[in-house]
């Protein structure tokens, strides 16, 4: 399993309190850092580290601190929507161990000089709202939080921002959006880091990416990276496995684990089931046969296979999935979900979703084939990443299991119907 | 005018002038307004416009593009069950038609003691226990419809009190 | 300046121009639906994708999202971009009703025309198509949202560009809804725009709804005359009926919009009661008859009295044709006159206006786009010249702080600040504001002498109210900071003076700030014309009326009595008179009692025509066609009868111009009067103002000039600017006058689709005003007035000044009983006369 780092001292059944956590070295790193160090030093240390976004994209932190801009007040918002279908690991990262995820959000507040964070997080998870809700006040009482964190000259404050629930107020702009009481549609046309949130510098950083802060502030960046297995990589990834295998969850596992690996510690296949194909990262990215279980779980790796480790939600199908039936699926999630901005994504999505769902049915015809081709490429011209996402199983279908479309178009059905 | 009870409006206008922008309130006064008169209702698009000074058709906006706020009426309980791919993989779309079945209504429908409305929902999160469902902010996995009908059961029974997102 | 090349061509543009806008340069339309010049790029439609061949950008990328750079290579044509914008075509056309046939956008509709040059001919998706119910949205805007494409454009001109937020965007991905939150009439009088913005049939004319395909009208560019703005038209004719006008982009004046007042008001033309046809008593007779019949019974009144004895009124809504000829008349024959103005004190504060405007000073509604700090004195821009207020909401866009110095319950869709004082206290503001601007030794020091001395001159009284007072410092010292602040003053209901202190003002801060603007509003769409042509010399035709010198007066396109705020003492000095002739397209009181009537043409028909909006600009109106009345008409409805004619039905109206040049003519027995070329010779030897006209080209007239004098005619600043203007006997109120946008204005208040809009006429006091007196929203009062009695009902609000009664000048209401100048009332002259309905 490797050394847990964000999961440490995992309960079944609860979540790790403030006493917990301080026993295992927990808000050191605050306070080692808070009046001491300065947040350029702190940028510097997360930039050294090789931290890489755990929200889908993986820009490295770093980085993206750097380019903070210069007014005030400054607002991080750490992201906790997590709809991307199959992804968990928010969710158990918060239930964790709650405090482990508020001192990476202080220290990353202090790296950036927040005055300000919104904890945005989805309405599905209204038990961990409210659970982050009163840690933070625990947090405050004991000073980590508020007015002169410290006793240092630091303030910052955390509130908890409850979405009203769709997918697409997880993409940093719309979610700025969201929080201002507008339409949440994604805005390309700003620099967050300037002008976000109230016009004002804002960093958007996945919770998981700020839960990372606190150990490698405590143990160094070199550690960090060497936490990895991948060549370039660095720290752990928790991974959620879900679908047919024995124990599906959520492990914290060194980045770049490969697949089977992963897949192990899952418990494997379940009774009765073989590998067909597995989505390595969420329902945005590409389905990948058995040929690629030797995969390592890594930004980089995968990229080089064309596929993208996303939010590193594994989702296994087995031989009795039909993937035509998943992909409707998804697209139906897609089409439901869509903000209707941009034109590929509005009724570009719905027409592939009409065309699977015939292929489903039994209607399929073979100029589909490259129609879906087509227009799933096209989808990458859209106005923001949610389109290409919803693209990226109809090409991974399409590469990897064109004869499954084709048997649907040749027998009339469905080949799994009735199975 | 207003049909708010006073308290609750002096509440949430306090709580919109807290706020350091108004707007920042817009979804928890839609909350707020939700729990209270059952839904979203018309009025209480009007009564959010009123209190965080915007027009109806900007809250409107909003509230039309939500999945958690219902612009009409729904059941004490509204039942999320997730129709996202790894619940699929489980019941292709069993848990929904057992729901509606068993209660005799159809996508969001109420049933008829006013207690339930059904809603296909996108991956709740919880597909570790997939099939899944979410009820009142509490989730529920490994669905059968044994365990449904204990579910259901219980919710009839127990009083509990509706959380913000429901 | 980078340099691209689109298509192999290079082109050179500025800095931050888009590359779908280099393209446009060159000639290439890129296909688009999102972008629009006057909104920007969004990037949502997704249909104007190129290939970037070489350079910084690679692949295909939206061409209006992208700056043009150096080096850029770009190919509209490229395989990859265009399969793409195909699919993008089908995309929109997944659901799209394609019912082109009964759509009224159809012949002018871009998703038609993209569709086509898309290559999008044959349907592949075989899905339901979602539908929508669509929304009663007023009178103006019909809805069909079934053909909606998602474009935005209807959305943010609403929301952004105009500040009004009662329509917008519903629901999410394709279930997304344009519309307002229940259905209603739209409130933004510019909602018209969305119309002309929308790239399909979804939002489509109403009152001109199945009137006819764009390629059966007449279409012209034309000229709005419902305020002194001067937006511009394109203007449509079919049958002889006025169909529809469209807003036509001027850089300089109205950009790409126009306001629902503009766009609606032209149906004063196609007025069933219009006078079509000239009278000689109650007798209906041809045209040359009545005039020469006019011209004899002028001829002997002035042979009986003197040429004295015969007066011309005209008015600001004429052409400057019609203006000039006018005036070359009234010399010609040495009649009184002309007077273009309904009353002394307003011919006066116009004049003032026009005397302090120069090409230093003037600023265009474009130019005040750019301003960041806007006074606007004494007026209400919503309602007087809307068109202002959309230049105001883009200023402040820009960040420009815009305050507001005006007793009215002024509404602007923007962020404003606005001071609600006595029009008595507008010129005191205006003072304060400039010494709160800059400190005494900045003034003395840096101003050059005459403004330092104009600067010594300034009296500080305060103003009564601490906390309006505190206000407008506040606002001086953010004055201060600001580097091109420009004045907007209305000549209407303010003091005489306020005009010229506002020009004061300006100057003032043109001396401190290096720049300084200077934006008049003025009363009617020629009024500019009018007030160089009126010269300095006074005209008061009503005294001379009344005291009986004057025996004929020849009103021309003009009503006083509608217009003359003292209608008994006009109806009696009416009495005075021999003859009146009347000339005029409105059915108006005044044309009905003219004892011979000759009918003239509008800005639509049969003549070129020339207007000089606020800011000193000539510009053009184009025939549309020959005017006659409307078929719909003849035929009332049904076939029009077949008998055939050699002649228009109803065509016999000529321009004003035309018949005054006639009448000249005939009175003097000789075909003098100047031709149209002439006239311009003729006006510009008659005001330095018009001096440029003379050597103007027919092109330079089509595109319009701005006629500016380099150097205002008027000394530079006002000898007195301390002089406090009158103010009302202790415990009275000042009535004011006001416009309204919609059924105050005199031709739009002949327009129905207008008048189905118009708000009904109110008085308008001060809350706690009206609760002192014991009286209530909503009740019928009696306004006692010097000239009789006005049953009108009672509005109150919070954000107004205090000692003042508003009521518009409704078409609805018989207000013409105050008299000129300011009117005082005591408050007991305001009387309930029921309870609230
Ligand atoms: C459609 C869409 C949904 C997204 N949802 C989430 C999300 O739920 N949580 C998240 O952290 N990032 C999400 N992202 C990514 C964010 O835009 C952003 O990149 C991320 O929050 C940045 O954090 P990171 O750099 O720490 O990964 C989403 C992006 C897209 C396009
Ligand atoms: S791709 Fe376009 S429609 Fe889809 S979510 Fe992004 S902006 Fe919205
Ligand atoms: S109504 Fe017209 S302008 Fe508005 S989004 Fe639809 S197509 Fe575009
Ligand atoms: S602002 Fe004035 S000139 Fe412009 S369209 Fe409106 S009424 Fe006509
Ligand atoms: S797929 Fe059902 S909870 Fe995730
Ligand atoms: S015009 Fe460029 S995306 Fe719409």
């Amino acid at each position: 399993m490797g050394e847990q780092v964000l999961l440490l001292n995992r309960q079944p059944d609860r979540p790790l309190s403030l006493e917990e956590y301080r026993q295992s070295g927990g808000y050191e790193a605050l306070m080692a850092a808070v009046g001491k160090r300065t947040p350029e030093e702190l940028r510097q240390l997360v930039l050294a580290s090789g931290l890489r976004g755990r929200g889908g994209a993986g820009f490295p932190a770093g980085k993206k601190w750097s380019f903070i801009g210069k007014g005030h007040p400054r607002y991080l918002i750490p992201n906790t929507d997590e709809m991307e279908p199959g992804t968990f690991k928010d969710r158990v990262l918060v239930n964790v161990n709650p405090h482990l995820v508020l001192e990476g959000i202080i220290l990353s507040a202090y790296a950036i000089s927040a005055a300000k964070g919104i904890f945005f997080i989805r309405p599905s998870y209204e038990m961990d709202a409210e659970l982050i809700e009163r840690e933070l006040g625990v947090a405050r009482e004991a000073g980590f939080l508020g007015e002169n964190i410290l006793g240092s000259d630091f303030s910052f404050d955390l509130v908890v921002h409850r979405s009203a629930g769709r997918y697409i107020c997880g993409e940093a702009s719309a979610q700025v959006n969201a929080i201002m009481g507008r339409r949440p549609h994604p805005n390309k046309e700003v620099h967050m880091t300037d002008a976000g949130l109230w016009g004002k510098p804002t960093i958007v950083n996945n919770v998981e990416t700020l839960a990372c802060v606190p150990a490698i502030l405590r143990k160094g960046p070199d550690w960090f990276k060497g936490l990895a297995r991948s060549k370039d990589g660095a720290g752990t990834k928790l991974f959620c496995v879900s679908g047919r295998v024995n124990r599906p969850g959520c492990y914290e596992m060194p980045m770049g684990t490969p697949f089977n690996e992963i897949l192990d510690e899952a418990g494997g296949m379940s009774p009765g089931s073989e590998l067909k194909a597995f989505l390595p990262g969420g329902a945005s990215t590409s389905f990948m046969p058995p040929k690629f279980s030797q995969v390592q779980m890594d930004f980089e790796p995968l990229k080089e296979t064309g596929n993208r480790l996303g939010t590193g939600a594994i989702m296994v199908f087995d031989q009795n999935t039909c993937l035509v039936g998943a992909t409707l699926n998804l697209l139906d999630y897609f089409t439901r979900e869509s903000c209707g901005f941009c034109t590929p994504c509005r009724e570009g999505l719905p027409f592939i979703r009409d065309l699977l769902l015939r292929l489903e049915h039994g209607e399929g015809k073979e100029e589909f084939i490259p129609m879906l081709k087509q227009m799933a490429h096209h989808m990458f011209k859209a106005y923001c990443a949610f389109a290409p996402g919803a693209a990226s199983p109809v090409l991974g279908l399409l590469h990897h299991f064109e004869a499954e479309i084709r048997e649907h178009i040749s027998q009339r059905q469905c080949p799994f119907k009735g199975k | 005018m207003s049909t708010l009870p006073p308290e609750l409006q002096t509440e949430l206008a306090q709580q919109v002038a807290a706020a350091d922008h108004p707007r920042e309130q817009v979804i928890n006064i839609m909350y707020v307004l939700q729990k209270h008169y059952g839904y979203m209702s018309d009025e209480a698009v009007e009564e959010a416009a009123a209190l965080l000074d915007m027009t109806p058709l900007e809250v409107e906006e909003l509230a039309t593009f939500y999945d958690f706020i219902y612009r009409e009426a729904v059941g004490k309980f509204v039942i999320h069950v997730c129709d996202g791919v790894v619940c699929w993989m489980f019941h292709e779309g069993s848990v929904f038609d057992y729901l509606c079945e068993k209660l005799g209504v159809c996508a969001g429908g109420v049933s008829a003691d006013g207690m339930f409305t059904v809603l296909p929902s996108a991956c709740l999160g919880f597909c570790d226990h997939a099939p899944a469902m979410l009820i009142n902010g509490v989730f529920y996995g490994h669905l059968n419809p044994e365990k449904i009908d204990a579910i259901l059961e219980k919710l009839r029974r127990e009083y509990c009190d509706l959380v913000i997102c429901r | 300046m980078p340099t691209l090349r689109i298509d192999q061509r290079e082109i050179s543009v500025p800095q931050g121009t888009k590359v779908i806008e280099a393209a446009e340069k060159l000639g290439i339309m890129i296909p688009r639906f999102c972008y629009h010049p006057a909104l920007g790029s969004l990037g949502a439609c997704r249909m104007c994708a190129v290939k970037f061949m070489e350079g910084p950008v690679k692949g295909v990328e939206m061409s209006c999202m992208v700056e043009a750079a150096d080096g850029m290579v770009v190919s509209t044509t490229d395989p990859e971009a265009m399969e793409f914008r195909r699919y993008v075509i089908e995309w929109l056309m997944l659901n799209h009703p394609h019912d082109c046939p009964i759509c009224d956008a159809g012949g002018q509709c871009l998703l038609q025309d993209e569709t086509v040059s898309g290559g999008h001919g044959l349907r592949r998706y075989q899905g339901l198509k979602r539908t929508f119910e669509d929304q009663y949205l007023g009178e103006f805007v019909q809805h069909e949202m079934n053909r909606c494409i998602h474009c935005w454009r209807c959305r943010r001109f609403y929301q952004e560009f105009a500040g009004y937020f009662d329509y917008g965007a519903m629901q999410i991905g394709n279930r997304m809804y344009f519309g307002r939150f229940a259905p209603g009439p739209l409130e933004s009088p510019f909602a018209g725009n969305i119309i002309d913005l929308c790239p399909t049939g979804v939002l489509t004319d109403k009152p001109s709804r199945y009137k006819g395909r764009r390629w059966d009208l007449q279409r012209g560019p034309s000229l709005c005359l419902h305020c002194s703005l001067g937006c511009n038209l394109v203007g449509s004719a079919r049958y002889r009926e006025m169909i529809r006008v469209e807003a036509r982009f001027h850089g300089a004046v109205n950009g790409y919009f126009i306001c629902d007042r503009g766009r609606y008001g032209f149906a004063y033309a196609n007025h069933p009661d219009r006078p079509r046809q000239a009278r000689v008593g109650e007798e209906a007779a041809p045209l040359d008859q009545a005039l020469k019949t006019a011209a004899q019974r002028l001829g002997q009144i002035r042979e009986r009295y003197g040429p004295g004895a015969v007066a011309a009124w005209g008015s600001t809504r004429s052409s400057l044709e019609t203006l000039g000829m006018l005036q070359w008349l009234c010399q010609d024959q040495g009649w009184r006159g002309p007077q273009f103005f309904p009353q002394a004190s307003l011919a006066r504060r116009v004049k003032a206006a026009v005397a302090r405007l120069d090409t230093g000073m003037a600023v265009s509604l474009r130019d005040l786009e750019n301003a960041d700090f806007i006074v606007v004195a004494g007026a209400d821009p919503v309602q007087e010249a809307p068109m202002l207020a959309l230049a105001l909401r883009q200023a402040a866009r820009r960040g420009a702080t815009v305050a507001v110095i005006d007793p009215r319950p002024v509404f602007l869709p923007l962020e404003y600040e606005h001071l609600p004082v006595s029009p008595g206290d507008i010129d005191l503001c205006l003072n304060l504001l400039s010494q709160a601007a800059r400190s005494e030794e900045a003034a003395t020091g840096k101003l050059e002498p005459d403004a330092a001395r104009f600067y010594g001159l300034l009296t500080s009284t305060n103003l009564e109210d601490p906390l309006l007072q505190e206000r407008l410092l506040a606002l001086g010292r953010k004055l201060q900071d600001c580097l091109r602040p420009v004045i907007v003053c209305n000549t209407d209901m303010v003091r005489e003076t306020t005009p010229a202190r506002a020009a004061d003002q300006a100057r003032l801060l043109q001396a401190d700030k290096g720049q300084a603007g200077l934006f008049y509003l003025l009363p009617g769409p020629n009024a500019y014309g009018a007030a160089l042509l009126a010269g300095r010399e006074e005209v008061d035709l009503l005294a001379a009326m009344e005291q009986g010198g004057v025996k004929a007066l020849v009103v021309v396109e003009n009503d006083p009595l509608g217009s003359c705020p003292d209608q008994e003492r006009l109806l009696r000095a009416l009495d005075n008179l021999e003859l009146l002739v009347g000339l005029d397209y409105l059915p108006s009181a005044t044309a009905a009692r003219s004892q011979i009537f000759l009918p003239t043409t509008t800005v639509f028909e049969k003549e070129f025509s020339h207007f000089i909006n606020q800011e000193g600009r000539l510009q053009q109106a184009v025939p549309l066609h020959q005017g006659g009345t409307p078929i719909i008409q003849v035929g009332q409805g049904s076939h029009p009868p077949r008998t055939f004619l050699d002649a228009i039905p109803g065509g016999e109206p000529r321009p004003g111009a035309g018949i005054l040049a006639d009448l000249a003519a005939a009175l003097s027995g000789e075909p003098a009067p100047p031709t149209a070329g002439d006239l311009w010779d003729y006006l510009s030897g008659e005001h330095e103002g018009f001096s440029q006209l003379a050597s103007l080209t027919a092109s330079a007239l089509g595109e319009g000039v701005h006629l500016l004098p380099a150097e205002a005619q008027e000394p530079a600043w006002s000898p007195e600017p301390g002089e406090k203007p009158p103010e009302p006997p202790a415990g009275q109120l000042e009535l004011l006058l006001v416009d309204q946008t919609f059924g105050t204005e005199e031709l739009g208040s002949y327009a129905a689709p207008l008048q189905k809009v118009e708000e009904e006429p109110h008085l308008l006091l001060h809350t706690d005003l009206a609760a002192d007196l014991g009286l209530a929203p909503g009740e019928q009062v009696a306004l006692l007035l010097p000239g009789g009695e006005v049953t009108v009902r009672l509005q109150t609000a919070q954000n107004m000044a205090p000692g003042v009664a508003i009521m518009p000048r409704h078409r609805r209401l018989h207000w013409q009983k105050t008299g000129d100048g300011p009117v005082w009332l005591p408050p007991e002259n305001i009387k309930k006369l029921s309870e609230p309905l």
